[in-house]
């Protein structure tokens, strides 16, 4: 699992159902993307804080949302590159 | 030259503050708002299979948002528990009005009608502190759930619930989310990915 920050808590892990080699991980400071299964991983977006979930919109791959463990929602339309706040 | 001096000065105090002043405001660094926030210690975040609606699972519950996350209301968890820490949420991806919730004082909830009623699925699970829920893509009566505390490990559905069984080996430490993801392990299974206390771990769903 090279890139992904070793022995951290990884309290959120999300796949695209269409092509489930994507994935997201998040852990409390930084949210991870892989698109080889897990075999590398990369930052996505910076100054995360408290990351307590990640999600794929199911049908739009691309759609991705955090959530905050005090419940800030961040979305992003690109699989990761940008970000937007939602609440 | 206490001009020269001053002017100095100013641009220098101008040099150090600008970076400070442009600086943008970087994702999540904004405070969450304080007030009337009910989401406090969010566990979970799932988009619904047709993709508009987004589900939250936190120490006060399940929310629901129909606007990409931006405004959000309690979604009502038919349940004889007062309270609900949600700690994992799941849907069929095949049939939307199939939802799990996985629970920290009710083990694990099911409804096969689009959230009302719902059910306790809990038969053969050890114990009733469930932190992590998985469906299985192409199999979606498969689900794996990772207990904690009493009855401590992951158990497995074949039937969307109706029974569990534990199994062996599978993620070690404290899951926290649990996935199973589509790629085949080469024999016969997928893999099961864990986020946990130790890092991301993955096993193959047939252990």
């Amino acid at each position: 699992m090279g890139g992904l920050p070793a022995n951290r808590t990884v309290s959120g892990f999300a796949v695209s159902p269409a092509d489930p080699k994507i994935m997201y991980a998040a852990v409390r400071d930084g949210l991870f993307k892989s698109t080889a299964g897990g075999e590398a991983w990369m930052a996505v977006g910076k100054g995360w804080r408290n990351l307590a979930a990640v999600a794929v919109n199911p049908k739009d791959p691309d759609v991705v949302f955090v959530a905050t463990a005090e419940g800030a929602i961040f979305r992003s339309p690109d699989g990761g590159k940008t970000w937007e706040r939602q609440r | 030259m206490s001009r020269i001096v001053g002017v100095a000065l100013s641009y220098l105090l101008a040099g150090l503050l600008a970076p400070v002043l442009a600086r943008p405001a970087a994702a999540g660094q904004a405070p969450p708002t304080a007030k009337g926030n009910v989401y406090e210690h969010v566990h979970a975040l799932a988009v619904a299979p047709e993709g508009h609606q987004l589900f939250l699972g936190a120490h006060t519950g399940l929310f629901r948002s129909d606007d990409g996350g931006k405004t959000w209301k309690p979604a009502h968890v038919s349940t004889k528990h007062s309270h609900l820490d949600v700690m994992a949420v799941v849907f069929d991806p095949k049939d939307s009005k199939v939802m799990y919730l996985g629970t920290h004082e009710a083990g694990i909830l099911k409804t096969t009608d689009g959230g009302s009623p719902w059910a306790e699925v809990n038969a053969g699970l050890g114990g009733l502190d469930v932190h992590g829920l998985a469906v299985a893509p192409s199999t979606p009566g498969k689900l794996h759930a990772a207990v904690r505390e009493k009855g401590e490990g992951v158990y497995r559905t074949t039937d969307g619930g109706g029974k569990w069984t534990r199994v062996d080996d599978g993620p070690t430490g404290e899951v926290k989310v649990l996935a199973s993801v589509n790629i085949s392990t080469g024999m016969g299974g997928i893999y099961l990915y864990a986020g946990t206390s130790e890092g991301l771990q993955r096993s193959p769903d047939c252990f």
